[in-house]
């Protein structure tokens, strides 16, 4: 499951694989458009449904806490 | 009442003194009391539309909360993946049928405070009733930060992205929280309730650092915006055509110095008097012009409602039904350029909005819906800019930089014409004017002094403005300005804050009775 996050990630903004901060959104590292590419490739490959409440700075402040999101809803 | 006022100084330092003297549970009605003062002096009539904004709030909050609690309490008793879903789907259009009323009444009251401005003699005449009546109900302080600031709560809150208060008063400050309620920046419900709520001591070091920045901003405002304004005021308010086209694009550029400096300087003040409570408010600005890009500025330029629309008009559009079923249907239609369609009907509306909310007129509208095309273009051809950025060898540098800044300052040039113009004919005409009649003789200072600023205001102003900049560049790579100030030996500290307040008694542009100018936007 994080290989195909992390290609997802790759394929839409390659600086978010590098990045070891704690705001992406914020440091401009991913936009909203990317957000948006992102979410909807991750809906499509896992079968989920990330609702708005969940598009939020602390769900993609990096990496790891997009893994952690997709996570917590597959097991949901 | 003015931030800079006699009245709100005084108003700032007995809340403090008061804050501070009373037990933390306490602290939060102090606040509140000065809230409601500092609005009560403010607005010339009953602050009806805050009430109503704040009881609706509250109400539809606490519905919020009670839902979601038996939405978990029935989900707990589900056996299987479907019926769980079945409970939710029927909680969620419960919780949405009240938001969506919430939201229908609270925007309507916004519309109505916002726009029945121009129709007040209209309707005087219709109900028969004395001029000046309606006035009195009319444009509470305010409206347009604490209806956005309030839906957020109530979003938030139905998104479980925050904790549902209990306590209407509570509820009242956050809307009312006086340093922030008639500009900005709109801060969100969880950070505030957890600073309301947390006992404050008083604190030496924070106290100046609120000060400082509450003095910083006066500067900018004072000193910069307010003497700037003299100038463009005088040229945007002649003829067009008896004006160069050059010493309008002069006030243009100055104009759009002028907006940031009064804008920014209101935060700064705002920031700076809400520190000295230990309240923390969000950044608002992190130096704009030196974006590369229009994004990039407006990541950077009211970041506050940037995230606002974002956040409430933008992903809530994408993610909602209607948005899914657009991004599924052009997807499978366009694939790669279909998975855009969504993102750029999102951004056109974000912008509308931004537009409309700005101002009441065709120009704000027109502003809106050109930097949404701006932002919707830079989006689709991203991969084409970055495979001729390739192919033409160009490298990220500082010349690129630098082309990239010259760039977005030419778009927000373009762009504030039409805000500052008072109309669309005017800005027309301010148009035309920069291709016909430009030209660079009339920049010499003779020329510029001929419409209000002195020698004098011209010199000061470039000076404040190096230090202006000065500050800024520091700021930009990363050091905290007022902790380098700290650290710094007595002398030199002291001998920047009295240059700073000397500066700001003696060459401030002040008005009667040492009540600056209004902020351009209030206005907003």
């Amino acid at each position: 499951m994080e290989e195909k996050i992390l290609e997802i990630l790759e394929e839409h903004c390659e600086e978010a694989l590098d990045y070891d901060g704690d705001n992406m959104m914020e440091d401009g590292v991913i936009d909203s458009f990317t957000v948006i590419n992102v979410v909807s490739d991750l809906e499509e490959e896992f079968d989920i449904e990330i609702d708005a409440k969940y598009v939020v700075a602390e769900n993609f402040r990096n990496k790891e806490a997009i893994i952690a999101l997709v996570q917590k809803l597959l097991e949901e | 009442m003015q931030l800079i006022s006699y009245s709100f100084v005084i108003l700032w330092a007995v809340c403090f003194a008061l804050y501070y003297l009373v037990p933390g549970k306490v602290q939060p009605y102090i606040l509140l009391g000065a809230s409601l003062v500092f609005y009560g002096i403010g607005l010339r009539g009953f602050p009806l539309g805050l009430l109503l904004t704040g009881v609706t709030t509250y109400g539809c909050g606490r519905y919020l909360g009670q839902k979601l609690e038996q939405e978990k309490a029935q989900l707990k008793q589900c056996a299987d993946r479907e019926s769980k879903k079945a409970v939710k789907a029927a909680f969620q259009s419960r919780r949405k049928r009240v938001q969506i009323l919430y939201f229908a009444f609270n925007l309507c009251l916004l519309a109505f405070y916002k726009y029945a401005v121009v129709s007040i003699p209209v309707i005087e005449k219709l109900i028969g009733s004395h001029a000046g009546f309606l006035e009195k109900i009319i444009m509470p302080l305010g409206i347009s930060f604490y209806t956005l600031t309030a839906i957020s709560y109530v979003v938030d809150a139905g998104r479980e992205n925050c904790a549902v208060e209990t306590n209407f008063l509570k509820v009242l400050l956050f809307l009312s929280y006086f340093p922030a309620v008639t500009q900005g920046p709109f801060h969100r419900f969880a950070p505030m309730k957890e600073q309301f709520d947390r006992e404050h001591v008083f604190q030496y070091d924070r106290m100046i650092r609120g000060i400082q920045r509450f003095v910083w901003g006066a500067f900018k405002k004072l000193v910069i915006a307010d003497r700037i304004g003299i100038f463009v005021d005088q040229v945007y308010g002649v003829e067009v055509f008896s004006v160069p086209g050059s010493i309008l694009a002069c006030a243009t550029a100055l104009y759009m110095l002028q907006l940031y400096a009064d804008f920014s300087g209101y935060i700064d003040m705002a920031a700076g008097v809400s520190e000295t409570f230990d309240i923390m408010l969000p950044d608002n600005f992190k130096r704009p012009y030196f974006a590369r890009s229009v994004a990039e500025f407006w990541r950077r330029w009211h970041i506050t409602l940037g995230t606002w629309f974002k956040d409430y008009v933008m992903f809530s559009f994408v993610m909602s039904e209607a948005g899914r079923k657009i991004t599924k249907a052009c997807k499978n239609k366009w694939n790669g350029m279909g998975r855009q369609v969504t993102p750029v009907i999102g951004t056109m509306l974000v912008w509308f909005f931004t537009g409309i909310w700005h101002g009441r007129t065709v120009s704000y509208m027109l502003w809106g819906i050109y930097y949404g095309l701006l932002m919707s273009l830079s989006l689709i051809l991203e991969p084409c800019y970055a495979a001729w950025k390739t192919k033409l060898h160009i490298k990220e540098g500082r010349i690129w930089s630098l082309f990239g800044m010259i760039r977005t300052w030419m778009i927000v040039f373009l762009a504030d014409v039409l805000i500052r113009s008072k109309d669309l004919e005017q800005a027309g005409a301010i148009y035309l004017s920069f291709l016909t009649r430009f030209s660079f003789g009339s920049l010499l200072t003779s020329e510029i002094t001929s419409y209000g600023l002195s020698k004098y205001d011209l010199m000061l102003l470039i000076a404040a403005f190096f230090v202006w900049l000065s500050v800024s560049l520091v700021e930009e790579r990363g050091t905290d300005v007022r902790e380098a100030l700290s650290k710094c030996p007595g002398l030199v500290r002291w001998v920047c804050y009295y240059g700073v307040v000397l500066t700001l008694l003696i060459t401030g542009i002040y008005g009667g009775g040492y009540d600056t100018a209004v902020f351009l936007y209030q206005s907003f």
